[in-house]
């Protein structure tokens, strides 16, 4: 039998693809800071901050394809711990991120451990029923922490050059958050948990044939999305100084699932481009239109008929087409044909 | 090395496998054939875990593998290939072994080796979408995806439903290059390939094993078998 050499196993991401992440990383940096030109920079700051909640999302919904109609508590929860930590404890930003982290891996945990082990619609509905009560708590069942819905104002301490009430620096710091989730998430995905966890998408009993414990799996990407979404929060309460209990409504999850639509799901620069793109859409209508969700509605339709792929699906199937173009020219002019692959 | 005992299982109230006993020694080939419905694919999840049985016993080199969740089966060295040939279809052929060389163990580069030893034509492939293989190459991958780790009992249905016969050579000299080496359960109505490479036959008719066939010229004798078909 003829030898066969495995340079390098797929499943880890090897030098050649450490040079993509950080390729894509000054890519990713590269365009923030270009539409820094010609946009406000607290929209882009807003933009960074919605970037790693969907981020977060496609992970759950996009690769493992678990669609969670209640991703805005951890959000929120985020939000809400940084604040109180900010007020509490000490107006340092890096203690209020950690305890948004750190509330939001504990609270996915417990909550994880029940929703896993439902999927489909059912997994949809008790996320949903599950934010509807954080909603609720942070509107009244604990208005003496969270002051209802008056919201929790809160201040942050400059530290060093980091002064968040500085658009510029607020904004800074957001990007290098982005990036730096964006390549927590691309090695996670192309590592074996990423692949397992794809194929959990695919089909989950095939993977369990293969012997995996498909639940652990879950449970843990369920956790990671969680507490990236608390992690985004607790920016967001940094850069705003003030969480209401709207952070944490359940309808604010069709902005995250509409953004991942919109750029492409299970395809990390589809979170992104997705949720420029809504934000971009959004920001601008509602100057002009007064009810500009219509037109995101009407959006939302042609979407789901006729570009389910999203933006990077099409730019992607482009490419595709463009190239295979390239090479049946070369083909025929070297008188071979081209077998379709499919 | 496998014992099923006396089992019954249902799904919800309708009783599909009735006192089903059969036995697989060692490194044996045994056939399970039977019309549509007999319950030979019924018989194959309850082995790996899918079903539980409500009555008898599943055991597996003297333990019990019946309470089992299928993972947990397959950690004890049982594969099964399903009937309908589905990959996973967005990973490339690498990426499919890849995924059962990380969870038995086996170095990635000794696991691509063994599938391409059974089809050196995946080495062409290996970084291509799994999705776009042919039936039969889906089914050739899936058998050797399944053999990467060495398990102890191979379970595959209906291996060549629906393949050009062609490819049933293809597999055919696969299954002959397993016999002997892996213990393997394989439900199959092609009875050319069943009475060529069959250390023992299970006939499954309603949900019971109707007869078991070990003389090879009963084996041999497809005409006799095609009765049961």
């Amino acid at each position: 039998m003829r030898k066969l050499i495995v340079e390098q196993p797929s499943f880890q991401v090897h030098p050649g693809a450490w040079y993509l992440v950080f390729r894509d990383m000054a890519i990713i940096a590269a365009a923030f800071l270009s539409l820094s030109l010609f946009t406000p920079v607290y929209w882009l700051t807003d933009f960074t901050v919605m970037c790693i909640l969907v981020l977060s999302f496609d992970l759950l919904y996009g690769y493992m394809g678990h669609l969670s109609f209640g991703h805005m508590l951890y959000f929120g929860i985020g939000a809400y711990m940084a604040s109180l930590a900010l007020l509490h404890l000490a107006p340092n930003p890096f203690l209020a991120i950690l305890a948004g982290l750190v509330c939001g891996a504990a609270l996915s945990a417990v909550v994880g451990f029940v929703v896993v082990r439902t999927s489909g619609a059912a997994f949809a509905l008790v996320n949903l029923a599950i934010n509807q009560i954080g909603y609720w708590l942070a509107l009244s069942g604990l208005q003496d922490y969270t002051h209802g819905e008056d919201g929790l104002p809160s201040s942050v301490d400059p530290l060093g050059f980091l002064d968040f009430r500085s658009g510029p620096v607020a904004f800074g710091f957001m990007l290098v958050c982005l990036l730096l989730v964006f390549w927590l998430l691309k090695t996670l995905t192309a590592s074996p948990y990423g692949i397992v966890v794809r194929s959990i998408k695919e089909n989950e009993d095939r993977v369990k044939f293969l012997g995996y414990d498909t639940f652990n799996y879950k449970w843990l990407t369920f956790v990671i999305a969680s507490t990236l979404a608390a992690f985004a929060g607790s920016l967001y309460a940094l850069v705003k100084g003030f969480v209401a209990p709207s952070d944490v409504n359940p309808l604010e999850n069709t902005r995250i699932i509409f953004s991942v639509l919109i750029g492409g799901a299970g395809n990390l620069y589809g979170a992104i481009v997705g949720s420029v793109a809504f934000e971009m859409i959004s920001n601008l209508l509602a100057t002009s239109i007064a009810r500009w969700e219509m037109i995101l509605g009407l959006m939302l339709l042609v979407l789901v008929f006729w570009f389910r792929r999203g933006i990077t699906g099409y730019a992607y199937q482009l490419y595709l087409n463009r190239n295979r173009e390239r090479l049946a020219k070369f083909a025929q002019s070297m008188g071979l044909s081209l077998r379709r692959q499919k | 090395m496998l014992a099923v005992n006396s089992i019954d299982v249902a799904y919800g109230h309708a009783k599909v496998l009735h006192d089903v006993s059969i036995q697989l020694q060692q490194g044996e080939m045994v056939f399970v054939v039977g019309r549509n419905g007999a319950g030979k694919t019924t018989l194959l999840k309850t082995i790996a875990g899918f079903l539980k049985p409500t009555r008898g016993e599943i055991d597996l080199e003297r333990r019990s593998i019946s309470a089992l969740a299928p993972e947990q089966v397959a950690r004890r060295g049982v594969r099964y290939v399903a009937q309908d040939k589905k990959v996973f279809s967005d990973l490339t052929v690498k990426g499919n072994i890849e995924l059962a060389a990380y969870a038995s163990g086996e170095p990635l580069p000794q696991a691509v080796e063994r599938v391409v030893g059974l089809y050196p034509k995946f080495q062409e492939f290996m970084n291509n979408k799994a999705g776009g293989l042919s039936g039969g190459q889906r089914e050739i991958l899936l058998i050797g995806r399944a053999l990467v780790g060495e398990p102890k009992l191979l379970l595959i249905d209906e291996p060549t439903e629906g393949l050009a016969a062609i490819v049933i050579q293809d597999i055919f000299r696969i299954l002959s290059g397993m016999k002997a080496k892996v213990s393997s359960i394989i439900v199959e109505q092609n009875l050319s390939v069943v009475s060529r490479l069959a250390d023992r036959i299970y006939i499954m008719k309603e949900g019971k094993i109707e007869r078991e066939l070990s003389d090879p010229a009963e084996i041999k004798n497809t005409a006799e078998l095609e009765n049961y078909l």
